[in-house]
Parts: structure tokens; C-alpha cells; sequence
């Protein structure tokens, strides 16, 4: 059976065909929505004059001049503070099931739950004291070790950077 | 309206597309696309399974345990390519071959 | 058995856990040059969680925390195996050149972590505890390969096994996911019933759900259409870390998929021979013999081109899946037997290989084989002992490996005449493994001047080379308390509640 076939029989207020009816529904919302869409850029095709110069073809044709590609690279510190996010956010998912039934299973589900969320928080406390969270990573306490090479930079003599608060480790 | 089939044809056609992504593409994340795309079609598959099939709450349990399994493997391979980039300059994975006499 | 009264079954897990906790939180405290520390920390954790595990004597199957896991004689075996492979290695890593100058304090840490998982996979009777102990152990894995972040060839190591293994744990999950919507249940006990009710028509999603399942075991344990990982892993990642994946998670890889496919295709009697009967018109017996040949004879005929000691043992370690996984078809108690019985010595041997490489490396600064010449001369102890572990491995006697072998063509051969052509074909292997095993004993003693400088390496280094060769050769001449050990730990199959 097509859906066109069903849609002609719209009035009929049947189980079987509801399924096909809303489905149609959609496909000429869909159908529509292409149509509206198609029609004006197919207009301006036919109609518009085209005549292509290097300014005409520029990304922006009367704002500033393109420079660079456009994959950039962001700063390695997003990507570790959106890795250490995802993690934390996703463990999340456990509480809201505990959180509906909690009442029924009482203090020993709370007591689970709250060794859960002690374990997290452990490793919260882990990436905190590794400096992961800092955004500026020499003044942190492990400096000297997980990010060695960003202080043997900030050491040289030579450099005229303003010389890192050191803190001792 | 939608019965269990639809969503086992979308969860097979996600497996493909995975298992497509993961077998032509070069790039490290790429590839890690691809496979999260078969971890969701496995999910998909749970929880229409357990939605429809008149099962218990397994399946939806099994598919949270999924989703944050992947989110852990996700997070410690990003890790790993990234340190593959800040190494070799590259996440591609056909010109990490060091190891290949 | 509920959540609570369950907690008093899963001390020897509770120990590790509590290890894993104390060992981050003093690692936090530690400087980068006391991080080392950290391992006297696991170490001690791990004799604890020995000593719980020995107190704990489980008569028979006691399913715990809602019937996800299982306390019982056969994985409390393993779990010994898991401890004493983990202790092993983590004092290898402290003996280790590689680990030097790296902060560790997380090394130990994670590999006592590992453990848990492991001990999990041993365990659980519940797809989700199956999917969810894998992932831990595939998850740490991942991080140990790549450890050494500033090696291009660890970095390299770790991609490729987060991509093969994140690949095959998502086709094993797929199949996971049918095996679901066949049974409507996570429950091992419960799916083995369901199926067996399942009618012929569902036999085609039946077997592809298992040839996926069997894709991501067969990643973990490194059987042959799955193993393209092994051997750039192996050689890439850290040596200590090699010498642990290829024993420990091999090891658990193969509980589980004793447990698995035995609990799952079981017809309720206990490790009785029409098992597998309940998926009739698949020759499951037949797939698993042929893989475990193609394992064995892929992973020994790749192995004699090796020119690097790690991949040799990477390559090796796969012709070793492939002998235990010949007991897996026979469906006995004593093909089950007998692959545990060859774990274990498997163990000692694998272990003391790569004890005795990590030594060659920090003193001779190779990996080379063809470096090694000479050494046999240079330093008697460590030919003496390379010989010993070379020997083991391919299975002469007076060696345990011999016993081991034994063992498993005995249960072939005991099992019908559908399995006397695997049981040739493991022979032949052993012979052509005897080729490249002895290359290396040639080289240390035939090879190069013989120039004295009477080497013995340093006491921890030593003694962990001759604790992985004392039972080396002793289980080679006296078997019988191992072997009862193994025995008594067999019951542990039961058909449901």
C-alpha cells in the first residue's frame, strides 16, 4: 500500500492505517518544506546574472580578508578539561535511578550511593592535585613532573617572560 | 506507532555504518566515531529490546552501563591520540607503523 | 543473595578495591621521586587479598550481589593466578630500566585495579558484569601499553590496541544485545534455559550473536582471526607490561570463556559431553577445534621469522592460546582441567621469559636475538635459566611445560577420535616451536666470543628468575599437588536456581 493510497483515505478513522496517516502527514510537511526551499534557489538560478570575479568569490565580499585555513587548533587545555568533564558528567547517569527508588531501598542504598560519590570524588581530588584543572600549568605543585617541559621553558635565563611563581614541591 | 522492527533495522544500519567507518577510515578519531556508533546500536537494540520485547529492566540498565563504558574508553583513546599527535604530528593511523619491520 | 549478606563472600575484592583507593590517595601525597612507593603499597595489598582469598574456601557455586557474580572453587583458582601474576610484574616493573624516570605511583595503581577487573571476568554470571569487568580490564590495558608517553613506539602500541580492542568490545556488545532479545535476560543460569526452549528458527541470529560474542573474547585471549594486535602491542608497550597482558587478562579471557559458552550451551549437566547440543546444526566443536589449529600453527610458523625477543614471545604467546584453547571443544572436566593446569604453568614460564628479557635489557641494552650471542658465556646464570624457560616452553621434559602439554593431548586423545587429528596437529606445532625457542638458546651459547664476565644480576632480579624457574622445572617432575589443587577447583558448574 502507498502512501498515497492512504492519504485519500484520510476520513477513515482506522488503527491499522494511523500509523501510515501520521506518517503522511509528515512526508507532505516534508514535501512542502523541500518545495519552498527548491523552488526560490531554482528562481534565482534561472533568473539572477552571474559574473565571477576574484572579489565576487571571496568568503566575505564586503568585510575583512580571509586569512588561514579554517581548522584552527585549539588549545590542548580544552581538550583535557572537556575529557575529565564528559567523565564526571556521565557518572551522573547512576544517581537519577537511585534518586527515583531511593526511598524504597533505604539507608543502605544511600550509604552505596554516598561510597560512589566518594570514589568519584577521590578522582576529582586526583585530577585537582595533578594540576589538570589549572589553566596555567607551571605554578602547580607537579610542575617539575607531569609538566616538565612547560617550566624548563619558563627556566631559561635567556627568556623574558616574568619568572614562574616556583612553588616548592 | 513504531514497533520493535524499526528500531532493530536502525539498530543493524548504525552497526554498518560503524563498522563501514571503522574499516575505511584513516583518521584516529574517525575511527573512534565509528566504533561509537556500534556501542549505540548495541543500545539501541537494549532498549527497544527491553521496551517492546515485554522484558524486564535489564536492558535499559545494561544500555546506562554502555553509555558510560563508552564515555570512559572515549575519554582514554582520545587521550592516547592526542599523545600520538603531540609525538609523531599526525593522527593518522596507517603512518603510526614504528613497529612494523 | 542480596547486596549485603553478599559482602562477606567478596572480601578478597573488597581488599583489592581498598589497595586501589589507599595506593591513589598515597600517591597524591607522594613526590615524583618516592612514587615508586606506591608499589610496596600494592604489593602489600595484594598479599592481604591473597590471604582473604585463602581463607575463603567456597564448598560449591554461591551466586552473590543479585545474582550478577559467583564465589566458587574454579574462580577462586584464577583469582590466585590474577594475584600471583600481578605481584610478579609489579616487582619486575620495580627492577625495570624502562619504568625508571617515569612517575609510577599511577602504574601500580592501575595494574592493582586490573586485578578487580580480572577477578570480575572469573566471576560474573551476568552479561552486564561481563561487558563491565571486560572494559575494565581492556580500559587499563590501554593505559599500561601506553605508559611510557614520551616513546613514540608505546604511544603507537596504545592506539592500536584502543582501536582492536574498542572495535571488537563493540561487536561483542552487538551480540550481546541479540543474545538479549533472544532470551529477554542478562542471567547466565537463566539464558542456558531459554535457549535450549528456542526454536530452530531463531538459529541464525543464535549464531551470529555467538560469532560476535566470540570476536571479543577471542580479542582478549588473542586466538587467531582476532590477534593482529598482539604482536605490535607486545613489542611496543613497556616489557613488564607485556609479560602481564600476556598472561593475566589471557588468563581471565579464558575463565570467562570457560564459564561463558559452558554456562550458556550447557544442557544442565555438569561438563558432561552432549554440552554444546543445544545449538543443533552448528558444529561449534568443529569452529573451535579449527581455530584453536589455525592459532597454534599461525602463531608458531609467524614466530620463527622474529627478530625481536618481545614479538617472539608475542607470537609465541599466541601458539600458546591455541594449545589451551584445544581444550576448550573437548567439553570434559578434563579439557577444562587440564587448561587450567596449563595456565598455571604457563604462567611460571611466559613470566620467567620475560623476567630474564627485562635483565638482558637493563644489562646488555637489546632486544635483539641475534644480540644475545655470547651471553650464555657472559653470564651462566642467565643462559642457564633462558634455557630453562625455552625448554619449558616447548615442552620437554623434564620441564612443566611437558606436564602441561601432557595434559591437554591426554584430554584430546580421551575425548574420541574426532580429536585425534587437533592432537597431531599440537605436535607437529611443539615440533616446529622447538626450531625457534632453541634459536635462542643457540645464540647465547653458540654465537660470539666467550669472553667471562661471570654476570649475576641484582638480588630482586635474580630471585624472581629463579622463583618463575624453580616451578618451572619442579612442576615437571612433581605435578601431583598442583594437579590436585586444579582438581578439587573443578565443580563448579551447576545448572541453575
Amino acid at each position: 500500500m502507498t502512501i498515497g493510497v492512504t492519504i485519500n483515505s484520510l476520513p477513515v478513522i482506522n488503527s491499522s492505517t494511523s500509523m501510515y496517516r501520521d506518517f503522511g502527514t509528515s512526508f507532505i510537511f516534508v514535501l512542502i518544506g523541500i518545495i519552498l526551499v527548491a523552488v526560490p534557489l531554482l528562481l534565482q538560478r534561472i533568473l539572477s546574472p552571474r559574473r565571477k570575479t576574484a572579489e565576487k568569490m571571496s568568503t566575505y565580499e564586503c568585510g575583512e580578508d580571509v586569512e588561514g585555513p579554517a581548522w584552527v587548533k585549539f588549545n590542548i587545555r580544552f581538550y583535557v578539561i572537556a575529557l575529565i568533564f564528559i567523565i564526571f558528567d556521565v557518572e551522573v547517569v547512576f544517581l537519577f535511578p537511585w534518586a527515583v527508588v531511593y526511598k524504597e531501598l533505604g539507608l543502605f542504598a544511600f550509604v552505596e550511593m554516598m561510597i560512589f560519590l566518594g570514589i568519584l570524588a577521590l578522582g576529582l581530588a586526583y585530577v585537582w592535585r595533578k594540576g589538570d584543572l589549572e589553566w596555567v600549568k607551571y605554578s602547580v605543585p607537579y610542575g617539575r613532573g607531569r609538566y616538565r617541559k612547560l617550566t624548563i621553558i619558563e627556566e631559561t635565563p635567556a627568556s623574558p617572560a616574568p619568572a614562574p611563581q616556583e612553588t616548592a614541591a | 506507532m513504531v514497533d520493535l522492527n524499526t528500531y532493530l533495522v536502525i539498530g543493524a544500519l548504525l552497526f554498518s555504518l560503524g563498522i563501514f567507518g571503522v574499516i575505511t577510515r584513516r583518521n584516529g578519531v574517525a575511527v573512534l566515531m565509528g566504533v561509537e556508533l556500534i556501542l549505540n546500536a548495541a543500545n539501541v537494540n537494549f532498549v527497544a529490546f527491553a521496551r517492546f520485547g515485554g522484558m524486564d529492566l535489564s536492558g535499559h540498565i545494561f544500555s546506562l552501563f554502555v553509555i558510560i563504558l563508552a564515555a570512559a574508553e572515549a575519554a582514554v583513546a582520545l587521550a592516547i591520540i592526542l599523545n600520538i599527535y603531540n609525538n609523531m604530528g599526525t593522527i593518522n593511523i596507517d603512518e603510526a607503523d614504528q613497529l612494523k619491520q | 543473595m542480596g547486596n549485603i549478606q553478599s559482602i562477606s563472600y567478596f572480601l578478597p575484592e573488597l581488599m583489592v578495591i581498598a589497595t586501589v583507593v589507599v595506593a591513589l590517595i598515597a600517591d597524591l601525597v607522594y613526590s615524583d621521586r618516592n612514587s615508586y612507593k606506591v608499589g610496596y603499597l600494592v604489593i602489600a595489598g595484594l598479599v592481604v587479598a591473597s590471604f582473604t582469598l585463602w581463607l575463603s574456601l567456597p564448598e560449591e557455586t554461591t551466586p552473590i550481589f543479585l545474582n550478577t557474580i559467583v564465589v566458587d572453587p574454579f574462580s577462586r583458582i584464577f583469582k590466585f593466578v590474577f594475584l600471583l601474576a600481578t605481584f610478579i610484574v609489579v616487582l619486575m616493573s620495580m627492577n625495570s630500566d624502562e619504568l625508571k624516570g617515569v612517575r609510577t605511583g599511577e602504574y601500580y595503581t592501575l595494574m592493582a585495579a586490573m586485578v578487580l577487573g580480572m577477578s570480575l571476568m572469573a566471576s560474573s554470571v551476568d552479561l552486564i558484569m561481563v561487558y563491565l569487568s571486560i572494559e575494565i580490564v581492556s580500559i587499563i590495558s590501554f593505559i599500561l601499553a601506553g605508559y611510557l608517553r614520551a616513546q613514540v613506539r608505546s604511544n603507537e602500541a596504545a592506539l592500536k590496541y584502543v582501536i582492536y580492542g574498542a572495535f571488537s568490545s563493540g561487536l561483542m556488545l552487538y551480540g550481546l544485545s541479540l543474545l538479549y532479545g533472544l532470551t529477554g535476560t542478562t542471567k547466565l543460569f537463566q539464558l542456558s534455559g531459554s535457549i535450549s526452549s528456542l526454536g530452530p528458527g531463531s538459529n541464525l541470529t543464535l549464531t551470529v550473536s555467538t560469532i560476535l560474542m566470540l570476536a571479543g573474547f577471542g580479542y582478549k585471549v588473542a586466538i587467531v582471526p582476532f590477534h593482529f594486535w598482539t604482536p605490535d602491542v607486545y613489542e611496543g608497550a613497556p616489557t613488564p607490561v607485556t609479560a602481564y597482558l600476556s598472561v593475566a587478562p589471557k588468563a581471565a579471557g579464558f575463565a570467562l570463556l570457560i564459564r561463558f559458552f559452558n554456562t550458556l550451551f550447557g544442557t544442565g549437566q555438569p561438563l558432561n559431553s552432549p554440552v554444546w547440543q543445544a545449538m543443533e546444526g552448528v558444529p561449534w566443536q568443529d569452529i573451535l577445534m579449527v581455530l584453536a589449529a589455525v592459532t597454534m600453527t599461525v602463531g608458531n610458523l609467524v614466530a620463527i621469522q622474529q627478530k625481536n625477543i618481545k614479538r617472539l614471545l608475542a607470537y609465541s604467546s599466541i601458539a600458546h592460546a591455541g594449545y589451551i584453547l584445544m581444550g576448550v571443544p573437548v567439553l570434559s572436566q578434563e579439557g577444562v582441567y587440564a587448561i587450567v593446569f596449563y595456565i598455571i604453568v604457563y604462567l611460571f614460564m611466559q613470566l620467567g621469559a620475560f623476567s630474564l628479557a627485562i635483565v638482558v635489557s637493563n644489562r646488555y641494552g637489546t632486544e635483539i636475538i641475534e644480540e644475545y650471542s655470547g651471553i650464555g658465556w657472559k653470564s651462566p646464570y642467565l643462559g642457564f635459566f633462558m634455557a630453562v624457560f625455552m625448554f619449558s616452553l616447548t615442552g620437554i621434559p623434564p620441564t612443566a611445560g611437558f606436564i602441561g602439554k601432557m595434559y591437554l593431548f591426554a584430554a584430546l586423545i580421551n575425548g574420541g577420535s574426532q580429536f585425534y587429528w587437533l592432537a597431531i596437529i599440537g605436535v607437529l606445532n611443539s615440533v616446529i616451536s622447538l626450531y625457534y625457542y632453541m634459536r635462542v638458546v643457540k645464540v647465547m651459547y653458540f654465537q660470539g666470543g666467550r669472553e667471562k664476565d661471570l654476570y649475576v644480576p641484582g638480588g630482586m632480579s635474580a630471585a624472581i628468575v629463579l622463583a618463575m624457574a624453580i616451578p618451572s622445572i619442579y612442576f615437571g617432575v612433581r605435578w601431583s599437588f598442583l594437579a590436585d589443587w586444579v582438581n578439587s577447583s573443578l565443580k563448579f558448574f551447576i545448572a541453575g536456581f
